[in-house]
């Protein structure tokens, strides 16, 4: 995998990608370098075609790293943190933009330009389809493919007509729990978000750490997740979609899925074998597998 | 499975990579309330509360599947009947024994839950108290920007102030130059002598007075001083001024007739507006030195003195309320004859320090003092009078030695 970076200016050259880059790098502009840092953005692979994967709530793209290399051979693979999560510049989060997931759709969309993609291949798990689907709906022509993994466009129960799947109670006993588990590490992480820039190692023992995620970061994503409802918005999509459905997927069950399948225009549904939410981490050959087949259906 | 396992003081579970029951010992058997066979071949959700299964999808199985076991998870079983406990997992798909199942071992914390809820509450409440106190310097800040541009605003104003204070200064000073300039000159010949002295106690003053030689016998002077002072005052002894100097100076003279028709006039000016009502104290002499003789109306004025050549004092009191209090208020002259030369001594009442009992005898007792001299040693003792007396008021005094 090639680290962007002084290592991505020699592969684009190589690959006649975009004189852009080698025009800003030869003249020095840091700015056009900004959203790869803000974003943790990861670039690799030999083909021409862009795919982005977008982790899931609460993980990073660290998530994707079974599936991921399978692409390499075939198609440029873009994989990124949000703002937040992961290796992200914690800094340039602002509750503001993020208190609701269209700021996270932007990101989405102004990465795409900045990395001068169009008609890319977007894969995003959980709400990270939401993201993608947000993100085609304020710039449609970036997209050429959505392929969401266990999306959800509401996590509430709207009964009867609407069964996301869980009470409000259950979603503040979540965030409860997720306040309760970070006691023990938010003292060490807010060190980190606080820019410590006199202490270096702070930056190095974050990356040593798995799926890090900021908590106050954490508690306001998880409120703009799953307090979110997105039916809406669904028949608005207009590029073609491809919904992977877990088997025993608690969070986004089946039900939620078929609702999502039947509500945007071009869209076509596959129940996979692998069950719970994470079939990209615990079946990762049956997951990457049918990636490969909406790829070949579109 | 062992006997030390399953009798362990720690619940303990098995479960395959998509949480599906293996084995459960006793000790979280009996934890939860089931019987074993209830729980063996069930998915995990069974025994979790509904935030748990959230959790336990999100965090517990993903991080499993990537780095192979999880420390010190929080979540909260469900029992039986529907009871919670909150309890701390620890989970490992490593050292693997039998098969690639998940092994969990869960002990409950309720103690340290209630710890740690306490914990968090202070948290919260700590970050919310932060919160407070940012609040609070921001409003500060706000406010000591608003105080800052007050201060400036103040300091504008002040400078502003201060050349207006300078321009009315000027004003003031040019209007005192007016008002002094329209005080008669002393008349100074074989029949007559005086001295005048003239001070404002501020800019401008409430006095005014008039000296004229109507013939070659016949003098006629008039003193008068206009409640308060400063401007205001200033202004009315002023259109005072204008008509007295008519008056005294028309054919058919009276004392009567200049005293009614200053008070008149005084009524007249203010008949419509009674918070600008001023009134005036005046005295006004008609003297003739050939009849020896001083017509004169004193209108609620400090009394004149005489002083004749003998050393006979006479007092010249007030015999009318101020001009311009009442209306229909009947002037009636008083006549003063004089057999010989004397001294008399007008003033108003910013002399009046001095008082009248103090002013009786030091006439007698300067009577041989020339006119300067005695001008110069009253104003000596008026100087010295007014240190303690700092309450100052306009001062005017005439000095007039008929020979």
């Amino acid at each position: 995998m090639y680290v962007i970076g002084i290592t991505l200016w020699y592969n684009l050259l190589k690959n006649k990608i975009n004189k852009y880059y080698i025009d800003a790098k030869i003249k020095g502009d840091d700015s056009m370098l900004d959203f790869i840092k803000k974003n943790n953005v990861k670039m690799s692979g030999e083909g021409e075609q862009a795919i982005i994967f977008a982790a899931g709530f609460g993980c990073d793209q660290t998530m994707w790293r079974y599936v991921a290399p399978q692409f390499e051979k075939e198609y440029r693979v873009i994989l990124f943190d949000y703002v937040g999560a992961g290796k992200s510049d914690y800094s340039a989060y602002q509750s503001e933009k993020y208190k609701t997931l269209e700021g996270y759709a932007q990101d989405v969309v102004e990465m795409c330009k900045e990395l001068r993609l169009k008609e890319v291949i977007y894969v995003g798990h959980s709400v990270g389809a939401t993201i993608g689907m947000l993100a085609s709906l304020q710039e449609p022509a970036l997209f050429k493919q959505l392929i969401m993994l266990g999306p959800s466009p509401c996590y509430i129960n709207d009964l009867p007509s609407y069964k996301g799947g869980f009470e409000r109670e259950d979603l503040d006993g979540l965030f409860e729990m997720m306040e309760l588990n970070y006691i023990g590490w938010a003292n060490y992480l807010s060190k980190v978000v606080m820019k410590n820039l006199e202490r270096p190692e702070l930056a190095a023992e974050l990356e040593g750490s798995f799926c890090s995620t900021d908590p106050l970061c954490a508690k306001e994503f998880a409120r703009a997740t799953f307090l979110s409802d997105y039916r809406h918005v669904l028949q608005q999509v207009t590029v073609s979609t491809c919904i992977l459905q877990c088997k025993d997927d608690s969070i986004a069950p089946k039900e939620v899925g078929i609702y999502m399948n039947e509500h945007i225009k071009e869209s076509a549904i596959f129940f996979m074998e692998a069950t719970g939410h994470c079939p990209h981490v615990s079946q990762p050959e049956e997951t990457t597998q049918l990636i490969f087949s909406c790829l070949a259906n579109i | 499975m062992d006997e030390l396992l399953d009798r362990a003081p720690c619940g303990f579970l098995s479960m395959t990579e998509d949480g599906t029951i293996t084995l459960v010992n006793q000790t979280l058997v009996e934890l939860l309330d089931y019987k074993r066979e209830n729980l063996v071949g069930e998915h995990i959700n069974l025994i979790l509360t509904s935030p748990s299964c959230l959790f336990v999808q999100l965090y517990l199985l993903p991080l499993i599947a990537l780095e192979g076991h999880v420390e010190e998870l929080y979540i909260t079983l469900k029992t039986k009947n529907g009871g919670e406990i909150p309890i701390l997992i620890n989970a490992s798909k490593k050292n693997v024994i039998e098969n690639n199942n998940i092994k969990c071992i869960l002990i409950p914390i309720r103690q340290r839950n209630k710890y740690e809820n306490e914990l968090l509450i202070a948290k919260k409440d700590a970050e919310a108290a932060l919160k407070a106190k940012h609040d609070a310097i921001e409003e500060l800040r706000v406010t000591l920007e608003t105080l800052e541009s007050q201060t400036e605003e103040l300091l504008r104003l002040n400078e502003q102030n201060q050349q207006f204070k300078i321009e009315t200064k000027r004003e003031l000073e040019l209007a005192r130059k007016i008002q002094q300039t329209s005080l008669t000159s002393p008349i100074q010949n074989k029949d007559i002598e005086m001295e005048t002295f003239y001070k404002a106690s501020k800019d401008l003053s409430g006095d005014i007075y008039g000296i004229y030689q109507l013939d070659s016998t016949r003098f006629g002077i008039i003193l008068l001083d206009v409640m308060g002072h400063g401007i205001s005052s200033a202004l009315i002894t002023m259109s005072l001024h204008a008509l007295f100097h008519r008056l005294i100076r028309e054919d058919g003279l009276t004392v009567e007739k200049v005293m009614k028709g200053l008070d008149n006039h005084l009524h007249e000016l203010f008949q419509n507006n009674e918070e600008a009502r001023h009134y005036c104290t005046a005295i006004f002499l008609l003297v003739d030195t050939d009849k020896q003789q001083i017509d004169y109306i004193n209108a609620g004025h400090p009394s004149a003195l005489w002083q004749d050549a003998n050393g006979t004092q006479f007092e010249l009191h007030s015999t009318t309320p101020p001009l311009g209090l009442f209306k229909n208020v009947r002037f009636e002259s008083q006549t003063l004859l004089y057999k010989n030369s004397g001294r008399l001594l007008l003033y108003t009442d910013g002399v009046d320090p001095l008082g009248t009992e103090y002013l009786h005898p030091f006439l007698m007792e300067n009577a041989s003092l020339s006119l300067p001299a005695f001008k110069k040693k009253m104003l000596q003792t008026l100087s010295n009078c007014q240190i303690d007396n700092s309450k100052s008021d306009d001062q005017c005094f005439i000095i007039i030695d008929i020979k």
